[in-house]
């Protein structure tokens, strides 16, 4: 068990390197979130003033879609990352190791949920700068996990394209997947206000319930109903994401 | 019911194959048997399918056809047991750029599950036994290709395998650099440790090996020490180029009773086996002399692998090598 | 001059033809967001001020179609960037091709791209309901205003690329792509912008670029948007290959 542990953090060290000692290369994906989160409550801004809109302002409805896009995409990079290491043959080195595959992609995706805190980090300060509500230490200790597991789940996806396509030219195909499961859902406004197609795929989405999730206490009270939902969905997609990418890992060879 | 009668060799495999989609088989067949202890040099051109049955035998690749076990376990059935027990140093050093060569070395130590206590120590040995002491703390992405190639092998060595697999280890190394790899494996030999070497280069194979497999098209064409491989082929033979406007016909009559005589150049050239090696070199040059001929060159030339390799497939192994590879076939 | 352009544009079509994983975003990302916008914010249409139309998707093309472009820009940055990092760039250099044809070769190849990221657009957008109100005419509208800004924007990214000469460099700059368009009337009436946008959105010519799409689809053949949104177009189009030249001219003088 210890010798597991070990073997995680080594390779969550590693996974950190990417930020820690490339710092420019990850400006682009700490920024994007905030600049959609700016972008569009600029542009949509008065979407708040529909009846029907649950939140006192668009940009407050919209903070904690910006953090799980910064989990989204930390995910996909991920992915990508796995897969310039195959390309690399760094993958090889890893697939030698006697540890067990579960271990290997602990390790792998782990790094991800830490370095899906930074964008998230930075959305928050700015959007707390802009007149954005405290949401509460409950609420935003919620929003770390739940965001922490879709990071994790995004890699896992991304993990499984990776080891499919064996290459860096399918990162759209990673970066679209999360893209897709983050938009939707509730993105923009409450349930009452989507249009029946896309309220409907939203009922079925998971990652609804992790948004809505997310969304407690900058929108409304957290409540054990509607946290018990989104931390269910995360658990599930990480877990079937999680089985998809060992079992990958497991037919590489074959 | 495999382990019950554990294997004495370091590495066995009987009718290995690797079947890829399309069709494509990169090897087909493979019987070899490695003794501990031994350096098996494995020689073929690019495309003979060295790398997909080094690959196979590394766990990395799982055969379509055949076994093999290593160290004792089955490669297919017992992958992690094999892993635990080999070290691997590919034919791309894959390292990781942006980070040191100490970094690299703790991190496969960790990989490996060796205690935190003994990281540290056995990683800074290694380090110093390949020679990079004073480039540990750089990053990687500075590092030469000569550099990376021995951290690769230190990466290889960092939890004692009993057999390390050594994939074409001198490709795109200077001469220096090759020396000073050549003289770790026949430490590595003298430490009991079983190396299995994969090469194009037929000194390197010469030089490292106890015994050689030669592949070609997927199957081993001939197998056994480089000395007996080469004493198969035949003897030693002489090349002699006459002074000008000799008459080569009557100068092979005035020789003929030391040898064969063997295909040779136009003009003032003779070739001829000598039956009796080296020995045979002071009558033919005697014979000649007698007979009122002038030497203007003389060369001994032993068998070389490369003829061997011809001999077996009816092609030069040293042409081979330049070719362009074989396409990299698609996994099934 | 016009041979070596054809000639090179030709590659660069035929390239980006053959990898379809780098052209798949251009369509798909701004398809997905056009999507999420329509089934997300249909509603706001019947906010005070919003201007009248049938549906939010007549509203909502222009917008996806000027994303498209823009990211069609970075694209051909990307594709120079790889031919300068691989040594094609070297290479053209090295040979009788004229200097102006390797810029002018990938900005034709953007132009065609950008025509048929428009009828994509276009034709999608009836699929799904959308009326072009300005008809056949309206479309010709839609097709030369969106031709030539994407014209400009491949400019624009081949300009980056003779600076940057590598294409991650040019990746970075996809977040900046959302940002002028957030703060333009691409995706949502000025007169509804939260500020700061809507100041921006006045100089952005982007504003005038969607808008003139925008016209003919959503109301009607009106000229003077579509004149508006065609010199905001061809002024980005020809700053944007001028300023590639003058990179081009940079890169060799520095070579």
């Amino acid at each position: 068990m210890r010798r597991d542990l070990r073997t995680i953090v080594a390779l969550m060290r590693r996974g950190l390197n990417e930020i820690l000692r490339v710092p420019g290369g990850s400006i682009p994906g700490v920024l994007a979130p905030t600049i959609f989160m700016l972008g569009l409550s600029a542009a949509f801004g008065r979407t708040a003033r529909l009846p029907d809109f649950s939140a006192d302002d668009f940009r407050t409805f919209i903070v904690p879609v910006g953090m799980l896009q910064g989990a989204g995409f930390t995910g996909a990079a991920t992915g990508v990352n796995l897969a310039r290491d195959i390309e690399r043959g760094w993958f090889d080195r890893l697939m030698l190791a006697p540890a067990k595959r579960p271990v290997l992609l602990v390790g792998v995706v782990g790094s991800a949920c830490l370095r899906c805190l930074l964008p998230a980090g930075f959305l928050l300060v700015v959007a707390f700068a802009l007149g954005v509500d405290w949401p509460g230490v409950g609420a935003l200790a919620l929003a770390a996990v739940l965001v922490m597991g879709l990071a994790a789940a995004a890699a896992c996806y991304a993990t499984v394209v990776a080891l499919r396509f064996r290459t860096q030219q399918a990162a759209p195909l990673m970066q679209i997947g999360a893209l897709l499961a983050i938009l939707l859902t509730t993105s923009y406004v409450p349930r009452e206000l989507l249009s029946n197609w896309l309220g409907a795929i939203a009922d079925v989405n998971p990652v609804t319930l992790v948004l809505e999730g997310v969304r407690q206490g900058f929108v409304g009270d957290v409540t054990w109903s509607g946290t018990w939902p989104a931390l269910l969905a995360i658990a599930g997609l990480v877990a079937a994401f999680g089985a998809l990418a060992v079992r990958g890992m497991r037919r590489q060879g074959f | 019911m495999c382990n019950i009668i554990a294997s004495i060799e370091a590495i066995e495999a009987i009718g290995l194959e690797r079947e890829f989609k399309g069709g494509v088989k990169a090897v087909t067949g493979i019987d070899l048997t490695v003794a501990p202890g031994e350096v098996y040099g494995f020689l073929g051109p690019n495309g003979a399918g060295k790398t997909t049955t080094v690959r196979m035998l590394v766990t990395l690749l799982r055969p379509t056809g055949g076994h093999a076990r290593v160290a004792g376990f089955d490669v297919a059935r017992q992958p992690a047991e094999v892993r635990r027990r080999i070290g691997v140093a590919l034919q791309e050093a894959a390292l990781d750029p942006l980070m040191t060569g100490s970094e690299l070395i703790e991190l496969q130590a960790t990989l490996h599950g060796i205690p935190p206590r003994a990281v540290r120590k056995r990683g800074a040995e290694l380090i110093e036994r390949v020679g990079l002491s004073q480039a540990a703390d750089r990053r990687v992405g500075t590092y030469s290709g000569g550099m990376r190639r021995r951290l690769d092998l230190a990466m290889a060595l960092i939890h004692e395998p009993e057999v390390l697999f050594l994939d074409e280890p001198t490709t795109g190394l200077d001469p220096t650099s090759r020396l000073t790899l050549w003289n770790e494996v026949r430490r590595l030999r003298d430490e009991g440790t079983t190396v299995f070497l994969t090469t194009q280069y037929l000194e390197e194979a010469d030089q490292l090996a106890d015994r050689l497999g030669i592949i070609a098209a997927g199957k081993i064409v001939a197998g056994g020490t480089p000395a007996a491989l080469k004493a198969e082929i035949g003897s030693p033979h002489l090349d002699l180029v006459l002074a000008a406007g000799s008459d080569v016909q009557r100068a092979r009559e005035a020789i003929a009773g030391f040898g064969d005589h063997r295909p040779a150049a136009e003009g003032c050239h003779l070739s001829i086996g000598l039956e009796h090696g080296a020995a045979d070199i002071a009558p033919i040059l005697r014979a000649l002399d007698d007979a009122g001929f002038a030497v203007a060159e003389l060369e001994l030339k032993q068998p070389t692998l490369d003829d061997v390799f011809l001999a077996k497939t009816g092609v030069h192994l040293e042409g081979a090598a330049d070719a362009e590879p074989a396409p990299e076939p698609e996994l099934v | 001059m016009r041979t070596a352009s054809v000639a090179l544009a030709r590659r660069a079509l035929r390239n980006a033809l053959r990898r379809p994983q780098f052209l798949a975003p251009l369509v798909l990302f701004p398809t997905l967001f056009l999507a999420v916008n329509v089934g997300g914010l249909e509603r706001t249409t019947a906010l005070p001020g919003f201007p009248h139309v049938d549906g939010f998707l007549d509203f909502q093309l222009a917008a996806a179609i000027t994303q498209s472009l823009l990211l069609g820009g970075i694209s051909a940055g990307i594709a120079a960037a790889l031919d300068i990092e691989g040594g094609f760039f070297d290479r053209l250099v090295a040979s009788p091709t004229p200097r102006l044809a390797i810029v002018l070769g990938r900005v034709l190849a953007a132009s065609v791209i950008a025509a048929i990221q428009v009828v994509y657009f276009l034709v999608l957008g009836v699929i799904f309901g959308a009326s072009i109100k300005g008809g056949a005419l309206g479309v010709l509208y839609v097709l030369a205003i969106g031709t030539v800004a994407g014209t400009g924007f491949g400019a624009l990214g081949v300009m980056i690329a003779l600076r940057a000469r590598n294409a991650s460099t040019v990746q970075g700059i996809f977040p900046l792509v959302f940002v002028l368009l957030f703060v333009s009337s691409a995706f949502f009436p000025a007169n509804l912008l939260s500020p700061p946008a809507d100041v921006v959105a006045a100089y952005n010519p982007l504003s005038y670029i969607a808008e003139g799409m925008r016209q003919p689809i959503a109301f009607d053949n009106a000229l003077a948007p579509v004149l508006e949104g065609l010199a905001a177009a061809a002024g980005v189009a020809l700053a944007a290959i001028g300023l590639s030249v003058l990179a081009l001219h940079g890169r060799l003088r520095a070579t």
